[in-house]
């Protein structure tokens, strides 16, 4: 039928629930920063994924030039069961374990985004060079379709308070843009708003799959 | 088969579930399902439901309707073939009322594009349905191109996206390009595809990687749209290299320019990205010749030595030797520039706050941003009027502080100077309490509110008012150094407030300034106070738009300046420029500007003699009309192309052809200019009906039926059309012109003729055609009737090609038998030149008089007189004349022309019927027979003119009646040149001779008489021996012989003696009156002479006797013979045998 009645037009516009929003959160290793804003966004009802887009999962160790590093594919659990044997008390006084307990309890692995297929529709990336790495590969990869995707960094410093109150930023972000009709026509107002708001430098920009 | 039933039940099933549902996600969740199977387990299933998956599209929600899209997108993909099915359905859903969809259909769009492109180009041949499929994609294409300026910002992103594509698609890459996987560009379409043409893809991607430019440096471009731009001008760049140059001078201007509508956060965001978007450049081998560039873009936007040799690409040693050149040249200053900077800082600037000095961290970089702001401004207009501005408050006598401090400045318009005075005038109008656009490079505008005393204007380059100069060291140009640690550390925290503050602040004094600056440079845009977001700032919400009226004043005294500067121009040895913007301008802007122009143009063309201008600025249109170039976006102008061009060449085509000294100019207009439209014909036609010009318009009609053979038939109907004007000198001049056509192009030969004859046909209508008449035809007023003039102008050309191509006189047989008497009379006058040109030997003539339709004799008996006319008839034309008489046409009138070919026994015994005819008829006739009107010394005729008198004679008055032959005699009597004494006696000689005698015997002996009174001797004689023929047996003789005898008194009475009595008796009883006269001639006789007179005759004369009376009395009572007898000569003009709807025959006229 081509013709189509007003209401039915006006029933066209409704929001993007959250369900319909796909998310990923990237940090580096995919094991503090990003899992703390899977954990919560996926609480609160968003489709998220999480990303890490360092070369290595790496994890402080007991001396500043001695980190702990995993190839991305190795388990929360074989992490956990590692840091466990080498120094328990260290591992759980600083809080690796108890993240790494709540990572294996979300999914299996870190995974690293330059090896995903997934598309997003947002992207939220927890440091400049991390976004700077993700607008890389986005822009270097051969194209799939020309579906876009908005990559935000708001930069949070990797510690367990700065990895919580980001997971608040994002979650706030997100549902500031499910609010919106038309992301892409609204996103610059809507992330100017959430800057002075929050107070972080924003960067943002759209990319292509 | 039940290895396919299985998914094809489930896809009925989910589809009846999707159609019946009304939740919307069941519906998109069951369309992605069936996509799912359809096309990655069973494509051959695609055929069948595709319909029913696109039915779908017309669903109330917005996500069923986008996986539609998704469906159609990725079954395109899969098989490409289907495309002319789903057509209509992107079509459709482009127009879709949500964003998201036409979003969806956009971004689709570029995926069935390249497919479509891939398939047609690997497909030979095309199926005609593909082809109507990829015409409505192409337009699908068009209005993905307008949507680059929708108001939703995806949808102009997604557009973006697909122009980037489509520039991809379109283009050749370079050896040194970088690859994709799956790369489909130009060289892929084989050259010959007849709907895909590569030139024209070619330029379609330039025309849109223009468009894409344009788009990138518009002022009011959304910072994600700015991005996505970027992005996609630099993947162009990288994989079509030849467009690099151009990419990186869009990206130069950005940075030099970042749009003033972005806030903080989002110029950081750009900047970042377009950092990153050099630096994948920079990795291309293909960008090593703009690596100068790309590293002074890098540099600004504040990228670090080590970052950049980070990035740089492994070279070879001399690529990279110069690169480290490039980057030593620039390490150095950074860590001098501290040092210099102080060096530099100018003595009365130097107590301003310090913070003004501060120059921002390369992580804060948009104080830099702000020097550029004020460095890119600084051109020598600027600083000439800031200078004018200063001039009034100079004091008027020199401070003597001045005089101390001053000294010349070095280096005056070096960069580095202008960018130092950029510097302090960003210092000084910070220290002043004003605060310079920081975050955005907003305009600044308080320049010239700076007091004099600090001001540092840059000097002018005449630098005639050197005002407070420092002292500056020529320095190469610097990129912007890292700032000392301290005074990072003490702008940190008020960075962002500080200028808002100052903003509020001085916002009223702001606007009053605006006020004024307004009417100093109206195009500047101004700010209005600054609030932090983003879309607080539109352009064109603050900036009031000039009038309408003051637009094109300003815009129309730009353009006449660049009309007067000819001179300027020529001395400046740029006239071949300034030609070229003035035909830019000429075609691309409005009409008034347009106007203007072609004032100008006419005038010189007046002053000059010379086409130049006018030529470039006619091809100029063309080539937009043709679209070899693209017609400007910003063009306004509601004429098409076409319209334009017509115009244009038009108003030139008039001008020139007003005045008769501007021929040759107009004749170079015609040949010179790339197309001769209609109105530009009409014009040349109009110029030819003109009777004093027509020669030019006519030549110039002939030329280019040469030299424009595509429109060659116009003109040549143009030319035509003139050869049946009324004016002479047109006709003529066309004649000539179509004649020597005729003659040199066999091409066109038989166009000619069958114009000639379609003119001719004419003449079978019952009146005159339309188009005969009109002002153009020099005909005014139409006439409803085949008068002179109209037919006449049927005949012109037909006439005129006849001597050349005679075969076509049976085009006028057949056309002459239809038409009306008038007509007919008219053509046979007008037959004499053409026909005479023809000669008596043309074969097509002879067949024509062989032939001889019916209807057509009178013109056939026509071309035969005037081919007979000065020149005896040759023996074929008598041969066929011959044949046609005896077959066919017995008119006899058809023979008069040939008389003189004929033998004597047929002109004799066509002889009754000839002179059966009008007398002026005869007359010719006769004058043919003896010759006496023709000129030529070979006149031979069949007979001589005693023969023919004698022929007259015996004509069998059953075939004739005697008066004919009667005025036939006569004819011949007047012909005295011809009937001398001597020919008329042989006549008479032979009539006698005759038995019986010819009834007109003693009329002619008679009439000879009376024409030689000589003769009466050879008279007597006659009669005489006519006695001896018993005269007097045949009544009408005899009573000839009585007149004669009568007449010729007294010489006849020696003959009326010899008379037996009973005669003599008789001619005394018809004239009573002879014979007194008689008697008495005999009694005047010796006695011896009358002895001779018998008795009888004697008793006769004397009356004695009457004798055999009653003998004859039966004979008296016969009827008399009529008065035709009688023989005074008289002019009868009886026969004028009424002149009916036929013609006159020969010789009338």
């Amino acid at each position: 039928m081509l013709i189509r009645l007003e209401f039915y037009i006006k029933s066209d516009i409704k929001m993007p629930d959250k369900e319909n929003l796909k998310l990923a959160v990237i940090c580096s290793s995919n094991m503090n920063r990003s899992m703390e804003a899977h954990a919560f966004l996926s609480k609160k009802g968003y489709q998220v994924h999480s990303f890490g887009t360092g070369d290595k999962v790496k994890l402080p160790g007991t001396a500043p030039d001695r980190p702990n590093c995993y190839e991305f594919g190795t388990t929360y659990e074989e992490i956990y069961q590692d840091l466990l044997t080498k120094d328990r008390s260290f591992y759980t006084q600083n809080g690796l374990l108890h993240m790494l307990d709540r990572n294996r309890r979300i999914k299996n692995w870190p995974e690293k985004f330059q090896l995903s297929t997934e598309q997003f529709d947002v992207i939220f990336t927890c440091e400049e060079r991390v976004y700077d790495q993700v607008v890389e590969w986005l822009s270097s990869r051969s194209p799939v379709d020309t579906a876009s995707v908005h990559v935000i960094n708001i930069d949070i410093q990797d510690n367990h308070e700065e990895a919580t109150i980001g997971a608040f930023l994002f979650c706030e972000l997100a549902a500031l843009l499910t609010s919106s009709e038309d992301l892409d026509n609204d996103i610059d107002e809507l992330l100017n708003d959430f800057e002075t708001k929050c107070q972080r430098p924003i960067i943002h920009c759209v990319l292509f799959y | 088969m039940g290895e396919n039933e299985k998914p094809f039940n489930k896809i009925v099933e989910w589809l009846n579930e999707a159609t019946s549902s009304t939740d919307p996600k069941l519906k998109t969740e069951n369309i992605h399902k069936i996509q799912e199977i359809i096309l990655n387990q069973n494509p051959h299933l695609l055929d069948s439901f595709l319909d029913d998956v696109i039915a779908f599209q017309s669903d109330r929600t917005m996500e069923v309707r986008r996986a539609v899209v998704g469906f159609i997108e990725e079954s395109c993909k899969k098989d490409p073939a289907i495309l002319p099915r789903v057509m209509d359905s992107l079509d459709l859903l482009l127009r879709d009322s949500a964003p998201q969809v036409q979003k969806r259909v956009v971004q689709a769009a570029s995926q069935v594009y390249r497919g479509a492109l891939m398939y047609i180009a690997r497909t030979q041949p095309v199926p005609s349905q593909m082809e109507k499929a990829w015409s409505s994609l192409c337009t699908l294409k068009s209005e993905i191109v307008k949507l680059i300026d929708n108001d939703n910002d995806g949808i102009r992103t997604q557009s973006v996206k697909f122009l980037e594509g489509v520039v991809l698609l379109q283009t050749y890459p370079e050896a040194d390009s970088m690859v994709r996987e799956n790369d489909f560009n130009l060289e892929d379409i084989p050259l010959t595809l007849k709907i895909v043409r590569r030139r024209r893809l070619e330029e379609e991607a330039s025309m849109i990687f223009n468009l894409l430019v344009k788009f990138h440096g518009e002022a009011h471009v959304s910072s994600v749209n700015l991005m996505t731009c970027m992005g996609s001008l630099t993947l162009i760049a990288r994989m079509r290299p030849q467009f690099m140059g151009k990419v990186i001078t869009c990206l130069e201007n950005l940075n030099k320019n970042l749009p003033p509508t972005l806030s903080k956060s989002q110029v950081n965001s750009v900047r970042k990205h377009l950092k990153l978007q050099l630096t994948n450049m920079l990795k291309q081998p293909c960008a090593l010749e703009y690596h100068a560039e790309i590293l002074k873009l890098l540099t600004d936007l504040g990228c670090t030595p080590q970052e950049i040799s980070k990035i740089m690409p492994k070279m070879d040693d001399k690529t990279r030797r110069s690169h480290k050149r490039a980057v030593v040249e620039s390490a150095p200053s950074v860590h001098k520039r501290p040092r210099l900077e102080a060096l530099y800082r100018p003595e009365n600037v130097i107590e301003q706050p310090k913070r003004a000095h501060v120059t921002k961290p390369p992580a804060e970089p948009s104080s830099d941003v702000t020097e550029k702001f004020v460095l890119e401004r600084l051109s020598p207009e600027v600083a000439a009027q800031l200078v004018l501005a200063f001039i009034p408050q100079i004091p008027d006598s020199m401070p003597s502080h001045f005089s101390s401090n001053f000294a010349p400045v070095v280096g005056a318009g070096s960069q580095a100077q202008i960018q130092h005075i950029a510097k302090m005038l960003l210092s000084q109008s910070s220290g002043s309490g004003r605060q310079m656009p920081r975050k955005s490079g907003r305009v600044l505008t308080e320049l010239e509110e700076d007091d004099t005393e600090d001001a540092n204007p840059p000097p002018p380059p005449t630098a005639i008012a050197p005002v407070a100069a420092p002292a500056v060291v020529s320095e190469p140009v610097m990129p912007p150094p890292p700032p000392p640690v301290e005074e990072l550390m003490d702008h940190d925290g008020d960075d962002l407030e500080g200028p808002i503050l100052h903003q509020r602040e001085s916002s009223e004094q702001l606007l009053a300034q605006r006020e004024k600056l307004k009417e100093l440079t109206p195009m500047t845009p101004l700010t209005r106070p600054l609030k932090q977001k983003a879309r607080a700032l539109k352009l064109a919400e603050i900036t009031r738009p000039l009038s309408p009226e003051m637009k094109t004043k300003m815009c129309l005294s730009a353009v006449k300046r660049i009309l007067n500067a000819e001179k300027i121009a020529m001395f400046g040895g740029v006239n071949s420029i300034r030609n070229k913007i003035i035909v830019t301008l000429a075609s691309t802007y409005n009409a008034d500007v347009r106007r203007d122009i072609l004032k100008f143009v006419l005038e010189d063309l007046q002053n000059r003699l010379d086409l130049e201008l006018a030529i470039s600025w006619l091809y100029e249109e063309y080539s937009m009309m043709q679209s070899f170039t693209k017609k400007p976006v910003f063009t306004t102008d509601e004429d098409s192309a076409s319209k334009r061009y017509v115009k244009l060449f038009c108003a030139l085509a008039e001008h020139l052809a007003e005045k008769p000294e501007r021929e040759p100019l107009l004749k170079r207009l015609y040949l010179e200019a790339p197309c001769i439209t209609d109105d530009a014909t009409d014009i040349l036609k109009a110029l030819s009906c003109d009777e004093t010009r027509c020669s030019i318009g006519l030549q110039l009609l002939q030329s280019l039926v040469i030299r424009r053979p595509p429109k060659q038939l116009t003109y040549l109907n143009a030319l035509l059309e003139h050869t049946a004007h009324d004016s002479v000198e047109v006709r003529s001049n066309a004649m000539k012109c179509v004649l020597s056509l005729y003659d040199d192009r066999s091409d066109l030969r038989s166009i000619i003729e069958e114009y000639a004859i379609m003119y001719l046909g004419f003449l079978q209508l019952p009146a005159p055609p339309d188009v005969l008449f009109g002002a153009e035809r020099g005909r005014p007023a139409r006439a409803d009737s085949w008068a002179e003039g109209p037919t006449k102008a049927c005949l012109f050309l037909y006439l005129e090609l006849l001597p050349h191509e005679h075969r076509l006189i049976h085009e006028l047989t057949r056309v002459y038998v239809q038409t009306v008497a008038d007509v007919k009379r008219i053509i046979l006058r007008l037959l004499d030149t053409p026909v005479r040109g023809m000669g008596m030997d043309s074969p097509d003539l002879l067949k024509l008089v062989e032939d001889c339709p019916k209807g057509a004799e009178t013109l056939v008996t026509r071309v035969i007189q005037i081919l007979t006319d000065k020149t005896p008839p040759s023996a074929e034309l008598v041969k066929r004349v011959r044949e046609l008489y005896q077959s066919r046409v017995s008119d006899v009138r058809f023979l008069i022309p040939v008389l003189n070919g004929l033998t004597k026994r047929e002109v004799i015994d066509s002889l009754p019927r000839l002179i059966k005819l009008n007398p002026i008829v005869v007359k010719e006739v006769f004058n043919r027979l003896l010759g006496t009107h023709s000129d030529s010394l070979s006149h031979n005729s069949p007979l001589t003119p005693a023969e023919l008198l004698v022929a007259l004679h015996v004509i069998d008055p059953k075939k004739c009646e005697l008066k004919t032959v009667i005025k036939a005699t006569t004819l011949c009597f007047s012909e005295r040149q011809a009937y001398t004494q001597e020919v008329l006696a042989i006549v008479m000689k032979q009539l006698m001779e005759m038995n019986p005698l010819p009834t007109l015997l003693m009329r002619t002996v008679i009439q000879s008489l009376a024409a030689y009174p000589n003769l009466s001797g050879f008279v007597m004689n006659i009669l005489q021996r006519l006695i001896l023929k018993q005269v007097w047996t045949q009544r009408k003789v005899w009573e000839g012989f009585i007149k004669c005898c009568q007449r010729t008194k007294p010489q006849s009475f020696q003959v009326l003696l010899q008379l037996p009595a009973p005669q003599l008796q008789e001619v005394l009883e018809a004239c009573p009156e002879m014979r007194q006269p008689l008697l008495q001639h005999v009694q005047s006789f010796t006695e011896n002479q009358r002895s001779h007179v018998p008795q009888s005759v004697m008793d006769v004369l004397t009356g004695t006797r009457h004798v055999v009376q009653e003998e004859y009395d039966a004979q008296t009572v016969e009827p008399m013979s009529p008065d035709g007898l009688t023989i005074d000569v008289r002019e009868d003009n009886i026969a004028e045998n009424a002149v009916g709807s036929e013609p006159l025959p020969p010789g009338m006229d």
